[in-house]
């Protein structure tokens, strides 16, 4: 009798368990629809130029040049993933003359890709900043992310000359932003 | 009806981590109560677990969100749901299971002049997996930077762990006086594999600087160790997965020693107070070991042009992977076992006179019909303990069927429900215990569960 009745007990607490507990219709492929579109900022590029550093040994320098290699756009995810980029430039100059500034950005066969030109007025006791922002979508983007190397070229322009007490800089900021779509 | 099937059959093949069993716990008809308190009062001549089938449990818990936030079929965008699960939890969120399944089980009681004494041995698998919600990573992956200039985000946020392990247990048990029952068992580890990355620290900030547009510094202290998975990430490795599990399952894995001790006082007859340590206990990682570090400090400036000198800067990514390199270390490590202290107080009462009443028996099951008590369980976790507390009513609703109902408040749930049925029919104890029973109307949106069920060949103690 006893038996009967703890057999009828087990069943009624586990019928009672299962059946009388339901599950809402979940749907675990909508992972598939997973779209992460994080945008990312980070510096892009830097110099401050001291009015001295365009005198060596008494003599004007007007030219100078250097060409860095940029390799974050050589990584496979970021190319891949990259949907949008806004390049962000100030320059600053603080220095009685005036300035070029040219970025040519080169692909690995040295050929250009992209041209980035500034021309900043010598400086006159007030602020003196040249700002711009690039946006780069579609074919501006893929052209931008062959990239390998940027030609940074500074131009003096004549005036007033400095010497190796010359105070003021010529100082670029630039700042990116990217946008990722990551599915 | 199959759905809920089906996602039971999951949660018991995915192998808990609350590990919090509140209903076994000192529920003394059920032999298993021995592996949550080793001083537990049980009282039988001897007994043995069915061979696989004597102890199953299973525990899933995730706080902070449940599968229907994520996966509701409600026509609601994924991507706005992900994005709700990942604001609302917090860096103390974690997903957690644990399952054990016991290979075999027994014990016997050894008479003794003053009071019995019983052996236990046995010996059960175990899978343990527990992660935190790494928020700060997520709102990186989901929104970048931009948006959270001046946000220090934290890569300790990083935490998890997953071990199988096979463990062998020997107890001993000993009726000390009327009111007295003291319990320790040994317990040898035998680790099967283990990932563990739980003392991450680190952080990565953007802020705006007059020097660059930013200032942006990641300083990363990552590592995660791994033991028994190494070899089958060489190429060369024929694996063998079934051979490896047996091999190290028997003591062949990375070996380990553990303690448990436990307690059980009468101040009064019908006044119970236990206490219990469980698994506290290391387990050194010597074989098939490999660790990855990604270790360093970075400020990254952008392109910089070297005018002054004519030198070409360095590359920026080739610095960066210099100053915080992935490296791969094949050092011995140790892990802790999560630690589990349990403490109950118990009163009983409505005391059952039967005609072969034995009143100098302690055992509460037999004299009283009814026990009322409060349970406090606390586990070590990487980060602040888990913590738990149960209030619960037992039964006797016949001699050979016993109920305990348990009400628990802890970090998944305030709501927690349980039930657990032990009968007694003939020789043969069959029990069933299962928690967060007001889950079971909608499971999909349940924070934690737990079940376990057991069959044993119970042999009683005649002498009451």
């Amino acid at each position: 009798m006893k038996i009967r009745a703890i057999h009828s007990i087990f069943t009624i607490v586990i019928l009672n368990l299962f059946l009388s507990s339901c599950a809402s219709d979940l749907d675990y492929n909508q992972v598939n629809d997973l779209r992460l579109e994080p945008v990312i900022i980070s510096n892009f590029a830097y110099f401050d130029a001291q009015a001295n550093e365009f005198v060596n040994g008494g003599v004007e320098q007007n030219v100078f040049f250097d060409a860095p290699t940029v390799d974050v756009f050589s990584e496979n995810f970021f190319t891949d993933k990259l949907n949008k980029v806004d390049l962000f430039f100030e320059v600053n100059n603080t220095i009685n003359r005036s300035y070029r500034v040219d970025l040519i950005f080169l692909d690995r066969n040295n050929q250009p890709v992209h041209f980035s030109n500034f021309f900043i007025p010598a400086y006159s006791g007030t602020e003196n900043v040249v700002r711009k922002t690039e946006i780069f979508q579609n074919a501006a983007l893929n052209l931008l992310k062959r990239t390998t190397k940027i030609n940074f070229t500074l131009i003096m322009f004549p005036g007033p000359p400095l010497s190796e007490s010359s105070v003021g800089s010529l100082k670029l900021r630039s700042g990116v932003t990217a946008y990722f779509v990551v599915e | 009806m199959k759905k809920t099937l089906l996602i039971f059959v999951l949660f018991l093949t995915v192998d808990s981590f609350s590990q919090n069993k509140q209903i076994l716990y000192n529920f003394t008809s059920v032999p298993q109560s021995l592996l949550t308190n080793p001083g537990s009062d049980v009282k039988y001549n001897w007994y043995f677990g069915v061979p696989l089938l004597s102890g199953i449990s299973t525990n899933v818990g995730s706080s902070g969100f449940s599968a229907y936030d994520l996966f509701a079929d409600n026509g609601v965008d994924f991507n706005v749901k992900l994005r709700n699960v990942v604001f609302s939890t917090t860096r103390n969120d974690r997903i957690a299971l644990n399952e054990q399944i016991e290979l075999f089980n027994g014990g016997f009681k050894i008479a003794g002049e003053k009071g019995d004494s019983y052996i236990s041995f046995g010996m059960y698998q175990e899978f343990d997996f527990m992660s935190y919600f790494p928020k700060d990573i997520a709102i990186l992956a989901l929104d970048g930077n931009r948006d959270y200039l001046g946000k220090v985000f934290n890569l300790g946020d990083l935490n998890l762990k997953a071990e199988m392990l096979s463990v062998f247990h020997l107890g001993f048990h000993k009726k000390v006086n009327e009111k007295l029952i003291l319990g320790a068992r040994g317990k040898i580890y035998s680790s099967i594999y283990n990932v563990n990355s739980t003392n991450n620290s680190g952080y990565i900030y953007t802020i705006p600087s007059s020097q660059g547009v930013y200032e942006q510094v990641i300083y990363s202290d990552l590592q995660l160790n791994t033991s028994g998975i190494a070899n089958y990430d060489n190429q060369d490795y024929d694996p063998n997965v079934i051979k490896d599990i047996t091999k190290r399952t028997f003591l062949g894995g990375n070996l380990g020693l553990g303690f448990d001790a436990g307690i059980t006082y009468y101040p009064k007859k019908n006044i119970q107070l236990t206490a219990s340590v469980i698994d506290l206990g290391f387990i050194k990682h010597t074989k098939e070991v490999e660790s990855l570090t990604f270790k360093g400090t970075y400020r990254y400036e952008g392109v910089i042009p070297n005018f002054s000198f004519g030198n070409t800067a360095e590359d920026n990514y080739e610095e960066f992977k210099d100053a915080v390199p992935l490296d791969t270390l094949y050092t011995d490590y140790t892990t802790l076992r999560p630690t589990k202290f349990n403490t109950s107080i118990q009163f009983s009462f409505e005391e059952e006179v039967s005609e072969d009443c034995n009143c100098l028996n302690y055992d509460p099951e037999t004299i009283y019909k009814s026990a009322i008590g409060a349970q406090l369980f606390v586990m070590s976790t990487p980060r602040t303990p888990l913590v738990a507390f149960t209030t619960y009513y037992r039964r006797k609703i016949f001699n050979s069927l016993q109920m305990k109902g348990t009400y628990t408040i802890d970090s998944y749930s305030y709501k927690n429900i349980g039930l657990g049925l032990s009968s007694m029919i003939g020789p043969v104890n069959f029990y069933v215990l299962a928690d967060n029973l007001l889950e079971y109307r909608d499971i999909t949106k349940a924070n934690s569960l737990s079940f376990q069920v057991g069959l044993n060949v119970v042999f009683k103690d005649k002498k009451k």
